[in-house]
């Protein structure tokens, strides 16, 4: 069977980057809510928006009948619709609703820009030196390092007041605007970390994308490869932020966000599918 | 079955907003200073768990 040269009338990438900016404004908005003077004590804290927060007071309530500091019981409902989302699309949370994904693919592509790439062409690896591609021997071990953060975010929770990973949080270093020392070096290594690898904190450290990861091989909706169709032009692995090696073979690695770049760059008009239970 | 990724934004977003209303509607709602827990299941599962701890 021959597979025909796409003709593109629609742009997956325009809509999930007005989705993903929609988001951070309206994270941002919220951020400003509660530096506003008697508004924190309206509705809850900052925290009590995030997902995560979910997972970090979870253990403690189902064990004392309390939430941790900070938290909120709307933490619960954000965690359900967080999981809702992974249970049907799987990572899809963090390539289109993650206001923090947002971020480090804004900072990567600037990246580009300063040091000297004019317009990024699709399926063309970028001449630049940052952000890093990192070598398969030190990527790989690294990618397990979500997984530790989460254990320790978990058993620490039944031991602490607030919730562990607040005070280095960088969704509250970025849009919370209620900054402390310690997360002026959590933004400072968040951006650092970003310009040196692209989704940086997606890759190695978030412990949310560890909770999602696991939905990937389950979700009903998957992305699907005809083989008979792909050429193996790498065009797929050149635009994975994730640097998922090999996408055509990788379509339900934990690591992939459900961003669509890859089928959104495929030239060839139905090597890439996005199917309900893969038929 | 396969979907045009044209709809995959809006499967996204709809799966999020209805089980966010979800949550709500079991009673994880937003918390006033001074409010109490309300009655939820989560609440409901933590008094009976706590004989256990």
């Amino acid at each position: 069977m021959t597979a025909t040269i796409r003709k593109k009338n629609y742009s997956i990438a325009k809509s999930r980057h007005v989705i993903q900016w929609i988001v951070v404004i309206g994270t941002l908005l919220i951020g400003l809510r509660h530096i506003m003077p008697g508004e924190a004590s309206r509705g809850g804290s900052f925290d009590s928006f995030c997902a995560f927060g979910g997972m970090e007071t979870l253990l403690p309530f189902l064990f004392t009948g309390h939430l941790l500091k900070s938290t909120n019981l709307l933490n619960f409902s954000v965690l359900i619709a967080t999981l809702g989302v992974s249970l049907v699309a799987g990572r899809a949370f963090c390539g289109w609703l993650c206001g923090l994904g947002t971020i480090q693919d804004f900072i990567a592509e600037w990246t580009r820009k300063l040091l000297g790439e004019k317009q990024h062409i699709r399926g063309k690896r970028s001449k630049t030196t940052l952000p890093l591609s990192l070598p398969v021997s030190i990527d790989r071990p690294l990618r397990y390092a979500k997984y530790l953060v989460l254990f320790w975010i978990m058993v620490g929770s039944l031991y602490t007041a607030y919730p562990p990973l607040r005070e280095f949080c960088p969704v509250r270093a970025v849009f919370g605007l209620h900054m402390t020392t310690l997360l002026w070096v959590t933004l400072a290594v968040f951006i650092a970390g970003s310009v040196l690898v692209e989704r940086f904190w997606c890759k190695y450290l978030c412990p949310l994308g560890a909770t999602l990861a696991i939905f990937n091989k389950i979700s009903p909706v998957q992305i699907v490869s005809a083989s008979n169709h792909c050429n193996n032009c790498g065009r797929c692995d050149i635009e994975c932020s994730m640097g998922i090696k090999d996408v055509p073979l990788n379509l339900d690695d934990p690591e992939c966000t459900r961003c669509l770049e890859c089928m959104d760059t495929c030239a060839r008009e139905g090597s890439l599918e996005l199917k309900v239970f893969k038929r | 079955m396969k979907i045009h990724p044209r709809y995959y934004p809006y499967i996204i977003i709809t799966l999020y907003l209805v089980f966010l209303l979800i949550g709500i509607l079991l009673g994880f709602g937003p918390e006033r200073i001074g409010g109490g827990h309300g009655n939820n299941m989560l609440i409901q599962l933590a008094l009976a768990l706590e004989p256990l701890t």
